[in-house]
């Protein structure tokens, strides 16, 4: 037992993915074959014993919706735990003002009436492996107001742009959060988890809606840097932020380092999902599959390798599939070959016979697309 | 959704002796199957896609696993208000000696006041350790329409090989007019499958006569079934087309198995409408790795293959090392193959560790191996 509970936040403005967020909030996109983003936030409170998840969505929420149902999958106890879905308003007229406080201020009845003297929350576009048990419990004995999660990075210039970037003094205490613009290799990135009393929670909120109304949760923090004791713990091991295109492609290939998945995934620290009772993959004779996490309910006739594949999908005879991250459903026809794409979800690929995306720049299939 | 007043009781207290080491501690509706699968998820999936909402599991043989298995019926989708699957091993009742079941027949008489506090119309007999897809619904309207007292159904079996089977005998219009077990010289190739669909009133009071019947097996196709002929009753033959197994040895469930390979198999699990499920793991996707061949296999999550697999089941969580060599095998769940082991024609049970180097069955086998202990 966790004496806190959790919110799972909607991604920020920040986060934009070419063609997978048109169709679904962050949370709700697929990721390596088998999860969507969303259960790594929610196995991680649920392992770490918080039984009352709230899941806060801005939009588009029916499959997220239809992949939470009542969270029975997650582990989470169905008379004294609970899976809360809170929608935001849906009638905000512009989508600058559709940010977390908004929204928390919105179902603020709800959270006030959770019983637990703390709160964490987690963003739901990023991928790690954490017992928020024991940053709790850091958190109560450091006496700090706020205690948030960060992971050093020497890539920031490349990626991570727009993240949020802590600045810590050398006792690990925030100074301020700023955005990353890609002048520094090394940056501390911002895990955007935070854990804090829930009275000082709601406080903040309320803070914050007053202050601006463009404000978001990570903006009152920034001001209260000065005010509040606000630490930073460091996260180590495997870690990927979701945040464009180019990242989630990378986030799903990087796992084919079996050593990267082993550090992800963890047995005694199951990532759940909700199952969708499908019957093993069957591999044909004419199968060639090398390097490629592949999920369950497929037919493999052709040759893979170095690719993610989603459940439930047709890879048909002489096709070639090279890094490519193929979402749930999708189809690929007689001798199709196709390299560094990512398809979505029910898409078909049987009459173009080739479909070649540069190593840095992969190509984009649309849900449910015919080609 | 409201249900079609029809009870199914699964006699699934069967031990499956020929299955030697994989029915030690458990009972054979148990038994892993097809990749990810236990048998008794067949029967089970079978009623829920078949509307059928109130389920009981007869078990006696080491029914520890097995009652926990069966009794979570949300796995099913056997779970809704007036919906559930009841876990019925023998118990002491009042007034009687605590007896084991004595047949199959037995174990529904043990269980009258269950059915009666249902109040069912009909009751449906299944067998808790065959592999089958069947609508159940179809069969009960073939019941009705034909005004029947029992529907039993039948499978056409080659007629070589009828002689090992329970024979139907039956009239142009599908009545039984006679049931021959096992018979030298078969009238017909029709064989039960051990599924029976009885009205409840009637099957009542033959129980409660077949209980204290001295003379009796207390068994459906022994007593139950010639005494219902007997006595003139109608009962109708209702035939099945598709995919049935009734494992019952070591090479016969690696055959079950093998079955699943070939494309466009008849019992094709990969059917969306008929989906069959089971209980639900939380692993990865598998993973093949840089050095692996897969061929011509089942795979299921969880599983590592970074080795050679050929024409084989592998079950959840399996790893297969590099270079290890695996042919011709079921490896069932978290079983792991060391570096450079050979595999062939065998059936490894769960958990079992094959270590570097070991070699395993043999390609030229006339019988399938079963591997139930760790190899070094």
């Amino acid at each position: 037992m966790c004496n806190a509970f959790g919110i799972v936040n909607f991604e920020g403005l920040n986060v934009q993915i070419k063609g997978l967020t048109d169709y679904r909030p962050a949370g709700a996109i697929s990721f390596l074959g088998r999860y969507r983003l969303i259960d790594f936030p929610i196995s991680n409170l649920s392992n770490s014993g918080v039984n009352h998840i709230q899941v806060h969505i801005k939009n588009k929420p029916r499959s997220l919706i239809e992949h939470l149902g009542t969270g029975r999958h997650y582990n989470i106890n169905s008379k004294r735990g609970k899976l809360h879905i809170l929608p935001a308003r849906s009638d905000v007229e512009s989508g600058f003002y559709n940010h977390d406080i908004a929204c928390y201020m919105y179902n603020m009845h709800a959270i006030e009436q959770v019983n637990y003297p703390y709160v964490i929350l987690v963003p739901s576009h990023m991928i790690y492996r954490m017992d928020y048990a024991d940053l709790l419990e850091k958190h109560v004995e450091s006496g700090a107001d706020i205690t948030m999660v960060y992971q050093s990075v020497d890539n920031a210039k490349e990626a991570y742009m727009d993240c949020d970037v802590l600045n810590l003094n050398k006792q690990k205490g925030v100074l301020g959060i700023e955005k990353n613009r890609g002048n520094y290799k090394s940056r501390n990135i911002s895990l955007e988890t935070y854990v804090l009393a829930k009275d000082l929670f709601i406080d903040l909120v309320c803070k914050a809606a007053n202050t601006s109304s463009l404000y978001w949760f990570r903006d009152i923090i920034n001001d209260q840097c000065s005010e509040l004791d606000i630490r930073a713990v460091a996260h180590r091991g495997f870690f990927a932020c979701i945040n464009d295109f180019k990242s989630y492609f990378e986030a799903n290939m990087s796992l084919l380092d079996i050593d990267k998945a082993m550090d992800l995934f963890d047995e005694e620290w199951p990532m759940y999902t909700r199952t969708s009772d499908s019957c093993p993959t069957q591999y044909y004779p004419t199968s060639n599959v090398k390097n490629s996490f592949v999920s369950n309910g497929c037919t493999i006739e052709g040759t893979v390798e170095n690719c993610v594949i989603g459940r439930g999908c047709t890879v048909k005879k002489g096709s070639v599939l090279k890094n490519c991250v193929i979402s749930p459903g999708v189809t690929i026809g007689e001798d199709v070959s196709i390299e560094n794409v990512v398809v979505d979800k029910n898409a078909r690929i049987v009459r173009k016979k080739e479909l070649i995306g540069e190593a840095g720049n992969p190509l984009y299939v649309k849900r449910d697309d015919r080609i | 959704m409201r249900q079609n007043n029809m009870l199914a009781m699964i006699l699934a207290g069967g031990r499956g002796t020929r299955l030697e080491a994989l029915t030690k501690k458990i009972a054979k509706p148990a038994v892993y199957y097809g990749g990810k699968y236990r048998i008794i998820d067949f029967p089970l999936s079978n009623c829920a896609n078949s509307n059928i909402n109130v389920v009981g599991v007869l078990t006696q043989y080491e029914s520890v696993l097995l009652n926990s298995y069966a009794a979570a019926g949300s796995r099913w989708g056997l779970d809704a208000r007036d919906s559930g699957v009841y876990v019925l091993p023998p118990r002491e009742k009042d007034g009687a000696a605590f007896d084991v079941y004595r047949g199959t027949a037995d174990a529904i008489s043990q269980n009258i006041d269950f059915i009666d506090s249902h109040s069912p119309d009909y009751v449906l007999i299944l067998s808790g350790d065959h592999i089958y897809k069947m609508d159940y619904s179809k069969m009960l309207s073939y019941h009705r329409q034909s005004d029947a007292d029992a529907t039993i159904a039948v499978l056409p079996v080659p007629m070589k090989e009828a002689s090992r089977f329970g024979i139907m005998n039956t009239d142009e219009d599908g009545r039984i007019v006679e049931f021959e077990e096992k018979p030298e010289h078969p009238k017909s190739n029709l064989a039960s499958m051990g599924i029976y669909i009885f009205d409840w009133k009637q099957l009542r009071k033959m129980l409660v006569a077949d209980m204290d019947d001295p003379e009796s097996n207390h068994d459906f196709g022994k007593d139950i079934i010639p005494k219902m002929l007997s006595e003139d009753k109608r009962l109708f033959a209702y035939q099945f087309k598709g995919y049935w197994k009734d494992v019952g040895t070591i090479d016969s469930l690696w055959e079950a198995n093998m079955d699943l390979l070939s494309k466009n198999n008849e019992l094709d699990l990969n059917d969306s409408t008929w989906k069959i499920y089971t209980e639900d793991v939380a692993t990865v996707p598998q993973y093949i790795g840089k050095d692996a061949k897969v061929e011509n296999s089942y795979i299921n999550q969880g599983c590592m293959v970074n080795g050679n697999v050929k024409n084989s089941v592998l079950f959840t969580s399996v790893k297969v090392a590099k270079d290890a060599c695996v042919e011709d095998a079921v490896l069932m769940p978290n079983v792991v193959v060391g570096e450079g082991a050979v595999i062939h024609r065998a059936i490894v049970a769960q958990g079992v560790k094959i270590d570097p180097g070991a070699v395993v069955g043999d390609p030229n086998s006339e019988h399938i191996e079963l591997i139930s202990k760790r190899v070094r």
